[in-house]
């Protein structure tokens, strides 16, 4: 945490382009349906026009691509496994041999759908999450009908997020200062990791009832939560619109190639 | 263990979302009947954000180091509130740390959340049938924790050996759930250890958090 | 002397009150302020300060005795805006994820339209002067701005009295500077907690002393603080600017 981790994805929010410009309503629903359509996708020849789509919605948010790089390396153990895996385990038609392994054509395929899909979605994802501040989404969510119990969770779960990993770190070094080396395993070092998790939770707990009170002070809970101030001007509905179009174009293309066998 | 986007058909998706949200539904409609919910608001969000940062604890197991899942603690401490905290945590993790995934949120919510309740009645036992003690506390932390990873994993194991698309035959694909489940038995010991340790520790600092945390029935007031 | 009868705006008696694992945190506390009186509250930990607030806003209830706020009784967990509490810990009072939103917050719970609640908001971002900080989060600000930050959600509610409890607490010099000034300039009636002695002479036109649940003494501060006995018996010490000055170190004439 601190200056180590950067949790949230802020970074670019205020960078200027029409997916930032875009209002977030329509934006969370267009896109959310984007990345549905894409994960209904199994033909490989939708795969070239999937790529072609993220890439079009990547390059119109003007982000860096360093950004997208950086982030697609964090998911990659288990589809690591994946890889590793599915080439040498799945289908009958063997195009390769290394060794005592059998590389199979379908599983191979099988790999390349699953990674191109991977990849467009988390694509996609960054574009809808990072092209507006995290806060802003949430409130659009609540705006979609999300229960304001949920949201209230949320929101105040992601303001404190930063605290309490300032105060895990804090309490880290503290433990580090006193000569503790998480490196060995055993009983007391488990004990200790407890002990740190634990009074992580207390210390929440106990800030919470704090912050219950200042809640209490000020009018938490008498008046239902005020109504949002998004709007969606005619371009945003266009937009979404648009998207839609090309998310059931997706759809509609996958079932008639499975239809015809492919 | 969080199943990442592209690798499950929408179909099951779709079901995992369903899922979640009957078991969303459920939660909050079992918070609400309680008295004075927003309460507890405050403190689901903080004990929220303390367990999505307590997930990051590493814990040393040769030759490597791993993250606990937790959910099976959550649950004890959380009670109905931990389904919606790990829905949560786990909307974080996939757009913050692109850690798990958007299509399979649902999927991922219901296979750790719902073991998350079932840690939470089991936890409720320890009360049953005699007087609270130390050592009922212990023992039934463990199964919490234990058993909160286990059914994840349980169904982990079943997701991924039906729907990636594998073409084994069924008795290879039984094998495969039975291979995937038993690698994961150390862990499980893993974390019901660590949930019998913070158990106790907040029996200890903070007997509260145990009792009436955010969602015990047994409240009184 | 007032000829005018004026209604005080709290009035405490006999209050008592006693946490489970603490007994006498508060004991038959009896005290009077009018509008537009400052009064700061002085002595050392643990002398029920908090508690006091707390029990005055109707967060806690008490064991025994009656709170009248403004002409009306104030029972446990009633809402009255008029009075306001800035807490000592600001993350506690700081919950929204932007500065905005927390300050607006209150009036929102008052069920104002839109347009009141933005109003609200951005007059009391404009007075504690952290309009620039409006859209920022409160986890990015700094000791100093996250106070003025919460007083501003505690004003946006137009409060009457307002409680600060140490509001000093974690501030740097300029900050500090910034706050008496604040506090030198309100309108409302105060009543300030706070270890820092020179803060409450500069700011305060009475001092309540209190210690181990009770209110030892109530007075005019320069009076008060300059008893060393009366301090010092309460854990407390003489400040600084009180205490002659036998060799001049303040520099040449007029001095300080």
């Amino acid at each position: 945490m601190g200056q180590g981790m950067k949790i949230g994805l802020d970074e670019y929010a205020d960078v200027d382009s029409a997916l930032h410009r875009w209002e977030p309503r329509s934006k969370l629903v267009g896109l959310m349906t984007l990345i549905f359509a894409f994960s209904f996708v199994q033909d490989l020849r939708l795969l070239p026009a999937m790529l072609a789509v993220t890439a079009v919605l990547y390059t119109a948010s003007r982000m860096p691509l360093s950004f997208l790089l950086t982030r697609l390396r964090a998911p990659g153990f288990f589809l690591l496994i994946v890889a590793l895996l599915l080439p040498f385990l799945s289908g009958s038609t063997v195009v390769a041999r290394i060794g005592p392994l059998a590389l199979r054509q379908e599983g191979c395929l099988a790999l390349l759908v699953i990674v191109v899909k991977f990849v467009s979605i988390l694509t996609t994802g960054l574009v809808l999450f990072g092209t507006a501040p995290f806060l802003t989404t949430i409130k659009a969510m609540r705006a979609l009908g999300l229960p304001s119990i949920l949201a209230d969770m949320t929101l105040f779960s992601y303001r404190y997020l930063y605290e309490v990993g300032d105060d895990l770190q804090v309490m880290q070094t503290a433990m580090g200062l006193c000569g503790f080396r998480a490196h060995c395993p055993g009983g007391r070092t488990l004990g200790t990791l407890a002990s740190l998790a634990g009074s992580l939770l207390v210390r929440s707990y106990e800030q919470s009832e704090r912050v219950y009170k200042a809640m209490m002070l000020r009018g938490y809970g008498r008046a239902p939560r005020l109504r949002h101030e998004f709007q969606a001007r005619l371009r945003d509905v266009i937009a979404l619109g648009g998207v839609l179009v090309v998310a059931a174009g997706f759809v509609a293309v996958e079932i008639s190639l499975r239809g015809l066998g492919g | 263990m969080h199943i990442p986007d592209g690798v499950l058909p929408v179909a099951v998706s779709a079901a995992g979302y369903a899922t979640t949200g009957a078991a969303t539904w459920y939660s909050l409609r079992k918070i609400s009947q309680k008295e004075n919910p927003q309460e507890n608001i405050p403190k689901a969000s903080l004990l929220t954000a303390a367990f999505f940062v307590a997930s990051w604890i590493h814990v040393p197991v040769p030759p490597t180091s791993v993250h606990l899942v937790l959910n099976g603690l959550l649950g004890a401490v959380l009670g109905y509130y931990s389904f919606p905290a790990i829905l949560i945590g786990l909307f974080f993790q996939a757009v913050m740390l692109q850690h798990g995934g958007l299509t399979t949120l649902g999927v991922n919510a219901t296979m750790m959340g719902a073991p998350a309740l079932l840690a939470h009645f089991v936890f409720r036992l320890r009360n049953v049938g005699g007087k609270e003690s130390r050592v009922r506390t212990g023992v039934f932390g463990f199964l919490a924790g234990a058993g909160g990873l286990g059914i994840a994993v349980l169904i982990f194991s079943i997701l991924l050996t039906t729907f990636i698309p594998t073409h084994l035959d069924a008795a290879a694909e039984r094998a495969s759930i039975c291979v995937l489940a038993l690698a994961h038995a150390p862990l499980m010991v893993l974390e019901g250890i660590f949930t019998t340790l913070v158990v106790l520790f907040l029996r200890r600092v903070k007997p509260e958090l145990l009792d009436n945390g955010a969602g015990d029935e047994n409240r009184t007031r | 002397m007032e000829s005018q009868m004026q209604r005080p705006a709290l009035s405490i008696s006999r209050l008592s009150f006693s946490y489970p694992d603490k007994p006498d945190v508060l004991r038959d506390v009896r005290l009077e302020i009018m509008p537009g009186e400052r009064i700061g509250l002085i002595g050392p930990n643990g002398a029920g300060k908090t508690t006091l607030f707390l029990t005055i806003c109707g967060v806690l209830k008490p064991d025994a005795g009656e709170i009248t706020l403004f002409g009306e009784p104030m029972k446990h967990r009633d809402f009255r805006p008029e009075i306001g509490m800035v807490f000592q810990n600001s993350d506690d009072q700081l919950f929204c994820p932007s500065v905005r939103d927390d300050v607006a917050f209150g009036p929102q719970n008052l069920g104002f339209p839109k347009e009141e609640v933005a109003a609200r908001a951005t007059e009391a971002l404009s007075t504690t002067g952290v309009l620039a900080l409006a859209d920022r989060a409160p986890h990015h600000l700094s000791g100093g701005e996250k106070r003025m930050v919460s007083i501003a959600g505690v004003l946006a509610m137009r409060p009457r009295l307002v409680i600060y409890d140490e509001p000093n607490a974690n501030l740097d010099i300029r900050s500090r500077r910034r706050l008496i000034r604040f506090l030198q300039a309100s309108e409302e009636t105060l009543l300030i907690a706070s270890h820092d002695l020179e803060l409450i002479l500069e700011v305060c036109n009475r001092v309540i002393l209190m210690d181990e649940g009770r209110i030892v003494t109530d007075g005019n501060p320069r009076r008060l603080m300059s008893d060393v006995a009366l301090m010092e018996a309460h854990g407390l010490e003489k400040p600084h600017s009180l205490v002659p000055h036998t060799e001049p170190h303040h520099g040449k004439a007029g001095g300080n």
